[in-house]
């Protein structure tokens, strides 16, 4: 985007009655005109014709936004805000106006390559080796299945060689650099980035699949934004699971599913309908819509550093996300991102289970197992 | 601006009510607080002009907090401007003596439907669409849709009598609310019971339905609701010109049809809005109705109005005009580079006036707001048995800043004045704000001595959004 572009698509949104604003998830969270579309235009369209700096409210207004591009969705004139919102962090961040809330997870990053603190070598503490199968993939596990949701990692790696894949998992993968990347520390994830590159070139392997679709569109779309290739093809897991469909049996699951749609996965990447495809075909349940749903879905509130600045606003999204599959009479919510797990798993009770994909597939598969024995 | 000490004692005080979480000095939030969809607002802020903004924002969560907040604001004398979505036309929100703005997105709570009654129990903080979309689920409609409904509130409805697209069939906001719970200034809270009609004196609820948080702040009302109906028909007519649109309008609303829908646009808007898609005449006058019923019912509406526009020289156009612009109907409200690229305003002036006097304030208006330079387009809609309003649209594009805002206030007198002259009333549906304020008295002429003394008993102090409704406006 270059200036002429930047500064035309802050005057339209700033211009604009407010025609996405239903669909912020900030807004809800804060039930003010502030962590909004709308207002981090004008602040930003102040700044850009001189009338106003960035105060530090200002710039905590900036940090406020998921980048989920909800609002994107809804907006007729095609205003990119959470590239604008990604581009003004970076610029932040070379000013040294980050909120210092960031420190620990940059810091975490670069000295253990992942944002939760954790020494990187136990990343791979979930893992047990084992061969046997014929095709080679690597699983990119990513930080949130790793560290905080390793019972995806290990669904994930055994519904693979269930399929026939022998499953490479790499003791040094490090983050994907895309906490790194939405909260405006650019040099820094390309660090991560680079070194994930490296590795990940010098293997010998069918594809490359992850189960994060923060990981997955760094990987796909960020990496060769900044010049960085990987020999390999990159795969989401729900596209490949829906590719291998023959190879799942079909269970007869009765209640009512709902499919939570991560930011990453459907709107960033436009990947919709190969989750769903995934789940009927398991499950033989037709997936129940909430109310918002593939590109219009709300984000589940995890992204984008906001629950690491602002937990409780946060977490009042993931409960709302809840509540949207409650509405539709859901027992069982899978979605098809760790990290949206995670949050999810976290704010709903014991009236809805919460599901990523491999985990509802696997849970599928076993209880077929159970069945026939 | 209310000086540095009181500032403080009442931001703390306030804090002491609803907890500091929740009360701001903020000028970055204050100033984001005090946007609305007033075009000329938005021009200034295009133009890096700083719109008037609060000293204090508080977001209250329930009444009782409302209550405490305005008896501290009467005790201190602050100005309190009630905010609901921020979605209003004229500045109705714009805190031009500071003080403090109550926002109202907090009480965002649907309290209950009652299935028996068909009505709606709510706070004042929804947002339009979230509202609509609830009762969807239940078979309902509020019936309720105007353009801003993504963003506006249910308070804000409210406040300014507004109106939606379909206000022909179901009504305006003041025709669908049963009950309503209000705060005045001194904090005690007022309660209108729910009941479709009474007649136990006058309908005090209406007192406050318009009054634009000058005598009070609204915080929960009664609505009706309406089942979803079965079938919705569109049909569209092109007029050789107004005058046997207007006199096809009035015909079928004789004949004891209700349009859910019905505008009817002028050659220019015809030109600007119809003919991008439809092959149209030039100087032809194109019509959109729908109609909400039965299937019956609808079949039978819809022939019968055909049959009337036809005998009054229109020719059919089928559905597509119509159903173009139910879909399409919020795509003309985003922004255009062309509307927003250097000094350049667009504005509606909506006034409402008897069949009689219709369309004489119709040219009156145009060729007034035309010899201020405006380029005016119409639409006529909002119909009703005895009359209806009608969407006077300008546009200005002016060299430098202050030359816009000059011939902006030039083309809204010469409008404002055309429409009086006539006979025509300011406004049907966006309200006063300070786009009217100043003609406020000469608009309800002897009875605003008596909006005055009800102000004058509600409000003594002149605490409530002063400088609005020609009232309160401070030294």
């Amino acid at each position: 985007m270059d200036s002429e572009q930047y500064a035309d698509q802050i005057r339209l949104c700033a211009s604009c009655p407010k025609l996405c604003r239903h669909v912020c998830p900030t807004f809800s969270a804060w039930r003010s005109n502030a962590p909004t579309p709308h207002g981090r235009a004008i602040l930003l369209h102040y700044e850009a014709v001189g009338a106003r700096n960035l105060d530090d409210r200002a710039v905590e207004v900036i940090y406020q936004c998921l980048q989920c591009s909800h609002c994107l969705t809804w907006c007729i004139p095609e205003v990119d805000i959470a590239s604008i919102v990604e581009m003004t962090r970076e610029r932040l961040v070379s000013e040294d106006r980050y909120p210092s809330g960031l420190d620990r997870l940059k810091q975490s990053v670069d000295a253990n390559h992942n944002p939760f603190g954790e020494p990187h070598g136990t990343r791979t503490s979930w893992y047990v080796t084992e061969g046997g199968e014929v095709t080679r993939i690597v699983y990119f596990t990513g930080c949130t299945a790793s560290y905080r949701e390793q019972s995806i990692a290990v669904a994930t790696v055994e519904l693979l060689r269930s399929i026939g894949y022998q499953v490479l998992v790499l003791d040094d993968e490090w983050c994907c650099g895309s906490p790194l990347l939405r909260t405006g520390f650019v040099p820094d994830a390309l660090v991560q980035a680079e070194h994930n590159v490296e590795v990940l070139n010098s293997i010998d392997a069918e594809a490359i699949v992850a189960t994060c679709p923060g990981c997955y569109k760094t990987l796909v779309k960020d990496y060769p934004e900044h010049g960085l290739s990987i020999r390999i093809p990159v795969r989401h897991i729900s596209d490949l699971l829906d590719e291998k469909l023959s190879a799942l049996d079909e269970s007869d699951f009765s209640e009512v599913i709902t499919y939570h749609d991560p930011c990453h996965l459907g709107r960033h990447s436009g990947v919709y309908d190969a989750p769903r495809e995934v789940i009927r075909k398991i499950s033989g349940v037709e997936v129940s819509e909430m109310k918002r749903n593939r590109e219009n879905a709300t984000c589940c509130g995890n992204g984008a550093g906001l629950r690491t600045l602002f937990p409780d606003a946060a977490k009042r999204i993931g409960s709302s996300r809840i509540q949207d599959a409650k509405d539709v009479g859901a027992r069982v919510l899978v979605t098809s991102c760790p990290f949206c797990k995670n949050m999810l798993k976290g704010q709903a009770d014991e009236s809805l289970d919460v599901f990523d994909l491999p985990e509802f597939v696997l849970g599928m598969t076993q209880r077929l197992n159970q069945k026939d024995e | 601006m209310i000086g540095a000490k009181r500032k403080t004692i009442a931001a703390e005080r306030i804090a002491g009510v609803i907890g500091n979480d929740f009360v701001t000095i903020h000028e970055t939030d204050a100033l984001l607080t005090s946007v609305d969809a007033w075009p000329l607002s938005l021009a200034k802020i295009r133009a890096g002009e700083l719109i008037p903004f609060a000293d204090i924002v508080a977001y209250p969560h329930n009444v009782e907090e409302v209550s405490q907040i305005l008896a501290i604001c009467s005790e201190l004398e602050i100005p309190v401007t009630p905010v609901g979505g921020g979605a209003g036309s004229c500045g109705g929100i714009i805190p031009v003596y500071g003080g403090l703005h109550l926002d109202l997105k907090r009480m965002n709570r649907i309290i209950g439907i009652d299935h028996d009654s068909m009505v709606v129990r709510v706070e004042a903080g929804v947002v339009g669409i979230d509202l609509e979309e609830h009762v969807n689920r239940f078979g309902y409609t509020t019936g309720h849709t105007p353009t801003s409904l993504r963003a506006s509130n249910v308070g804000g409805f409210l406040a300014t009598r507004s109106g939606g697209s379909m206000s022909s069939l179901y009504g305006k906001i003041e025709d669908m609310t049963l009950g309503l719970q209000v705060v005045i200034p001194d904090g005690s809270i007022i309660e209108c019971k729910a009941v479709p009609r009474h007649s136990v004196g006058p309908d005090l609820k209406q007192v406050f339905i318009g009054s634009e948080g000058t005598l009070g702040v609204i915080t929960e009302a009664t609505l009706q609701l309406f089942p979803i109906p079965e079938e919705r028909r569109f049909r569209s007519m092109c007029f050789p010109d107004i005058t046997s649109g207007l006199d096809a309008i009035r015909s079928i609303f004789r004949a004891g049809i209700r349009p859910s829908v019905v505008r009817l646009y002028d050659e220019t808007d015809t030109a600007m809005s119809i003919a991008p898609h439809f092959e149209v005449d030039d100087e032809s006058c194109m019509l959109l109705l729908a109609f909400d019923g039965s299937r019956e019912r609808v079949a039978l509406d819809e022939q019968q109005s055909a049959n009337i526009c036809q005998a009054h020289g229109a020719q059919d156009y089928g559905d597509g005009p119509s159903r173009r612009w139910w879909e399409h109907r919020y795509d003309m409200y985003y922004p255009s580079k062309f509307l927003t690229s250097g000094y350049s305003i667009a504005d509606t002036i909506d006034v409402v006036a008897t069949y009689d006097r219709l369309e004489r304030v119709y040219w009156s208006m145009k060729e007034a707001m035309e010899s201020e330079g405006a380029i005016v387009l119409c639409h006529f809609s909002h119909m009703y048995l005895h009359g209806g309003s009608m969407y006077m649209i300008f546009f200005s594009s002016q060299p430098d800043a202050e030359s816009l805002w000059s011939t902006y206030e030039r083309i809204w007198h010469a409008g404002i004045e055309a429409c009086h002259k006539e006979g025509g009333v300011m406004s049907h549906q966006h309200g006063v704000g300070l786009t009217r304020s100043t003609y406020t008295e000469d608009e309800l002429g002897s009875s605003f001595h008596v909006l005055k003394m009800i102000k004058q008993a509600l409000d003594p102090k002149g605490i409530m959004n002063p400088g609005k409704l020609g009232m309160g406006v401070q030294k």
